[in-house]
């Protein structure tokens, strides 16, 4: 198994039961719940399955390309279905078979992980999902986002790619993994996950801990957030200031990475965040309330039921 | 006795959590018998069934229907419902129509407490079907369980702890019929995962009776207690198969029979080289991240084996053992990780770190704090007599731990961390011990620190939290202990008590209240008494922990506790006593003592030449013996013997009597007995 084909199939999978294939954000994130297409599509009542890849940044977890487990950067395959569906247990059993996964062989167990992003201003409750004893998706039912409770509620699903591949593969290492293969007049050629992403990790890893200039980092921090709430205040937009929200939070994750950010600063230095993308929250529910209430026929193309 | 039957209630859910299982199941269960008492008048046990899916409930005997309840109505007078000819007349007629029954139902009796006979009806109400109640009570029962994390799921309000799937429900062989948000309760049920993959449709259940087995033909062992046991014996063998025994973990085990379905143990193994970790970074990585227990040999040395459950029978293809083994691998890895990045830097080095890390935000950071616990520590020693030369230097680095990688992943491996680096740094055994013990106890029947200047630290730095919260106002009240300084307290006080060291409770909390110095934010007047009443609860328990007879801690409590070496012989002393009749005479006597001088203000010194009677005579001849034998067993078998005569005493003489020189030779008297008595315990608590 591949990267990009388990990928693929995956896609393949949700697509096929009726969600949307988005895209990745192009911001930095520390998760693929921070794309908008979760963010926002999470929040107000319109129905809305979607799922994606989400290139994830933790500048913590960085290891220059050596720690056989532990990236900087990772990719998860989101998954929102809103409202959650009775048989979503169910459908999710169904994208492991998808996966090459015979249940009748292996051990499936929901453990308990109630999920919380305090600079979201979100939080859910359900399960990490333990395959033969590894962590292989997170499994939430969000029930607020946005500091907003959730109605309807929206079920998330997270794969790990690498960790999935991984597994289905026996291989110990992440840069042994294959990405896929290049066929050219010469012949195919396998394209590790090494050559694909090495070199990344170890730079990044070097920024985030040795090479970001801390004291620009504070000055961004600062400056991302006046500009989102510019953005806010004075036209209303919420995206653009939600995208100011996410570099205020890879900003601070950089920052934490360093140790920059002492205990007692940390609780305040969230709280800056979550003021903002909660905001953007809330302007996005009002605009959609308003859009709601408009005739069809000036809703343009919206969703149809 | 009428008709039973039994009812059978299942919430099939996705996953709940482990922990709120149990406390859901006893909660529906009391709520459940509350109604049962009060709708069917029946007192009834309850069967508790759950599995991570599943809670479940069996009660036998329940009455198929309430009894049929009669109850009387009066009306008005017989002279106002018929005429002289015994005929109905408009008021008679009206009661009758108001009860809705004939008129020739209607009776004419002499009620009590009225003057006249009046119009009676005996009215029967029927009772319901227990059905019916059932298909009520069941869904409004259900409803108001109190759910700590409630959560909503797909485009409902109704709140549960995890959404519900499935409804079971038999009274006898008849479904109970209610809907709860949207589910209907049926007979039938779902079985584990794996056996549905060959079995697409829900199993029916015939009856209440045949739960257990329908469900462990599919794949389910319902009962928690039955999962339990059948882990706990495959972990023993398959502990014994790998060359060893486990290292126990209760708690682990509970934790395991709560997360499966189908009980089964998986045995692995991890690379050898990672023996070279820290045993208790092993076991709680593999306890915390992999739920496994670990194996070790006679000598008590880790083996590269673990154990682990798994939710189905089997391991056909090996996968568990693969996958469980692959996992593993990449936490220890990671441990060693951090084991290493840590080593790179000398522990003590990292106090500057601590600066940043706050404690308690009116107390200050964590090196504030170390440097409290060296003076405190300090001063403990020299009032032991102990040597504290590395007292300071262990205070400095007892917290270093807590900024490092390995605390910061596995928070429960503080101190233990500390003495590990400061081991392999080479430091001093008496210093590595020392920070190694110092979170120690950690239970109620945990170890207390072995070394002398574990618990001298472990002391201090508990004292230190305590002393610190109470000075800032951050007093433990009724069932509310946010910083857990009881535990902290009570951990203070048996050190104390089982090392037998002579430090009073209070003298050494002052001390550490003037470490607190200006940070504290009320009185230290005030402080000390909240403090004085804290340590008393404390000693009190420590006294019920140790095993000490109600009648010994009471008494011995209220004569001093300040002084536990003290405290502690007279506690020893009395137990032997503990059955003694003489001292329930005693007791008697001591109490009639406490009430004669409740009144009286102190007298003149016992003049025993003024006293008349031989039984007084005997009682003053005693009392010298009482006053002056230091042995508390002596003691005691004199305060035995005393009991005799002081019986005598009171049946001979009246104390109070009018010769005003005589009375106060009685009651001087009886004040030095007091006064012995209270040398070792007030025995008019002695009960």
């Amino acid at each position: 198994m591949h990267i990009q084909e388990l990928i693929l199939r995956l896609q393949r999978f949700w697509a096929d039961r009726g969600c949307l294939i988005g895209q990745p954000y192009d911001l930095e994130k520390g998760a693929g719940t921070m794309n908008p297409l979760t963010f926002f599509g999470a929040l107000g009542p319109r129905p809305w399955n979607v799922a994606y890849v989400e290139p994830s940044r933790r500048p913590a977890d960085g290891r220059y390309g050596e720690n056989p487990f532990r990236v900087y950067k990772h990719l998860q395959m989101q998954v929102i279905l809103k409202p959650s569906p009775a048989r979503v247990q169910d459908l999710y059993i169904e994208s492991l078979e998808a996966m090459g996964v015979d249940l009748r062989k292996h051990d499936l167990r929901f453990e308990e992980d109630n999920w919380e992003a305090p600079t979201l201003g979100a939080w859910g409750v359900g399960w990490q999902v333990m395959l033969d004893g590894m962590e292989i998706s997170q499994f939430t039912y969000f029930q607020q986002v946005g500091g907003m409770d959730c109605r309807p509620v929206s079920a998330e699903i997270t794969y790990g790619i690498e960790r999935i591949c991984m597994f289905l593969t026996g291989i110990d290492n992440i840069f042994d993994l294959t990405w896929g293969e290049v066929k050219t007049d010469d012949g195919v050629f396998p394209v590790s996950y090494r050559t694909v992403r090495q070199r990344e990790e170890f730079e990044l890893s070097a920024y985030s801990f040795e090479h970001a200039d801390l004291e620009l980092h504070w000055r961004m921090f600062e400056a991302f957030e006046q500009e989102g709430w510019r953005l806010l205040k004075d036209f209303g937009h919420f995206l653009s200031a939600y995208e100011q929200a996410l570099k205020m939070s890879h900003t601070f994750n950089v920052l934490d990475a360093r140790g920059a950010v002492s205990t007692t600063e940390r609780p305040g230095i969230i709280k800056r965040v979550r003021d903002l993308t909660c905001a953007c929250a809330r302007a996005y529910v009002q605009n959609d309330e308003r859009e709601q209430a408009m005739p069809d026929a000036a809703k343009g193309e919206g969703v149809t039921a | 006795m009428s008709e039973t039957r039994s009812l059978l209630l299942e919430i099939h859910c996705e996953e709940i959590p482990a922990r709120f299982l149990a406390p859901l199941s006893n909660e529906f269960a009391d709520g459940f018998l509350a109604f049962v008492k009060d709708q069917l008048q029946v007192q009834l046990d309850v069967e508790r069934f759950f599995s991570p899916r599943k809670l479940a409930w069996r009660i036998q005997g329940l009455p198929v229907a309430q009894a049929d309840q009669t109850e009387t109505q009066v009306g008005p007078p017989q002279r106002m419902c018929v005429d002289a000819q015994g005929q109905p007349v408009q008021t008679g007629l009206k009661f009758a129509e108001k009860w809705g029954v004939p008129f020739d139902q209607v009776r004419f009796e002499q009620p009590a407490g009225k003057k006249e006979p009046c119009a009676v009806v005996t009215l029967v109400r029927k009772g319901r079907p227990t059905l019916e109640l059932l298909a009520e009570a069941l869904p409004r029962l259900i409803a108001s369980l109190h759910v700590p994390k409630a959560m909503r799921w797909g485009s409902s309000e109704f709140q549960f702890v995890r959404p519900i799937r499935n409804l079971l429900c038999l009274f006898g062989r008849d479904v109970v019929p209610f809907t709860l948000d949207s589910v209907t309760a049926g007979g039938a049920t779902w079985g584990h995962r794996l056996f549905h993959m060959d079995h697409p449709a829900p199993v029916a259940v015939p009856g209440p009776e045949a739960y257990e087995a329908v469900l462990e033909a599919a794949g389910v062992v319902v009962s928690c207690p039955e999962r339990r046991a059948r882990l706990a014996r495959q972990v023993t063998e398959l502990a014994a198969a790998a060359g060893g025994r486990v290292v126990s973990d209760e708690h682990l085990l509970d934790t395991l029979a709560e997360i499966v379905e189908t009980p089964t143990i998986i045995a692995g193994a991890f690379p050898e080289s990672f023996l070279t970790l820290p045993k208790e970074v092993l076991v709680t990585s593999l306890a915390e991240h992999q739920k496994a227990f670990c194996v070790e040999n006679a000598e008590g040395e880790l083996l590269p084996a673990f154990l682990t459950a798994a939710n189905r029978p089997d391991d056909p293809d090996g996968f568990l053992k693969s996958g469980n083994e692959w996992v593993l691998r990449a936490r220890l890895y990671d441990a060693r990780f951090f084991f290493d990045e840590d080593r790179k830097q000398p522990l003590i080095e990292r106090s500057e770190k601590l600066k940043h890390l706050t404690f308690q935000r009116e107390l200050g950071s964590y090196y504030d704090k170390t440097q409290r616990i060296a003076a405190l520590s300090g001063a403990l020693a020299s009032s032991l007599g102990l040597d504290g030369t590395d007292g300071r230097l262990v205070a400095q680095a007892c917290k270093c731990d807590l900024v490092t990688l390995m605390v910061g992943e596995f928070p429960e491996l503080q101190g233990i961390m500390g003495g590990e680096y400061l081991r392999r740094e080479q430091a001093h055994p008496k210093v590595w011990m020392a920070v190694k013990e110092h979170y120690q106890p950690l239970s109620a029947d945990g170890p207390i620190p072995a070394s002398d200047l574990g618990g001298i630290l472990a002391i201090a730095d508990k004292l230190d939290t305590v002393a610190g919260c109470f000075a800032i106002g951050q007093i433990p009240t009724g069932s509310k202990d946010p910083l857990a300084l009881r535990r902290a307290g009570q951990g203070i006080t048996r050190i104390l008590f089982e090392r037998g060291w002579n430090l009073n409770p209070l003298a050494i909390a002052a001390l550490a209240l003037e470490g607190i110095g200006d940070k504290a934010t009320r009185p230290a007047k005030e402080t000390l008494e909240a403090l004085e009443g804290f340590f008393r609860d404390r000693v009190a328990h420590q006294l019920e922990q140790a095993g000490y007879p109600g009648p010994v801690r009471r008494s011995a409590l209220a004569a001093g506790w300040t002084d536990l070496v003290d405290l502690k012989a007279r506690c020893e002393a009395l137990s032997a006593f503990a059955d003694d009749p003489r001292f329930q005479s005693l007791a008697q006597s001591a109490k009639r003592i406490g009430n004669i001088l409740k009144d009286e203000a102190p007298g003149p010194a016992l003049d025993a030449g003024r006293l008349q009677e031989p039984e007084e005579k005997v009682l003053a001849g005693l009392l010298e013996g009482l006053e002056t034998v230091g042995d508390q067993d002596r003691l005691l078998n004199s305060l035995a013997e005393l009991a005799g005569p002081l019986e005598a005493f009171f049946n001979a003489v009246m104390v109070k009597c009018e010769e005003p020189a005589l009375r106060a030779a009685r009651l001087a008297l009886l004040r030095r007995l007091q006064g012995a008595f209270l040398r070792v315990a007030d025995f008019s608590l002695w009960q």
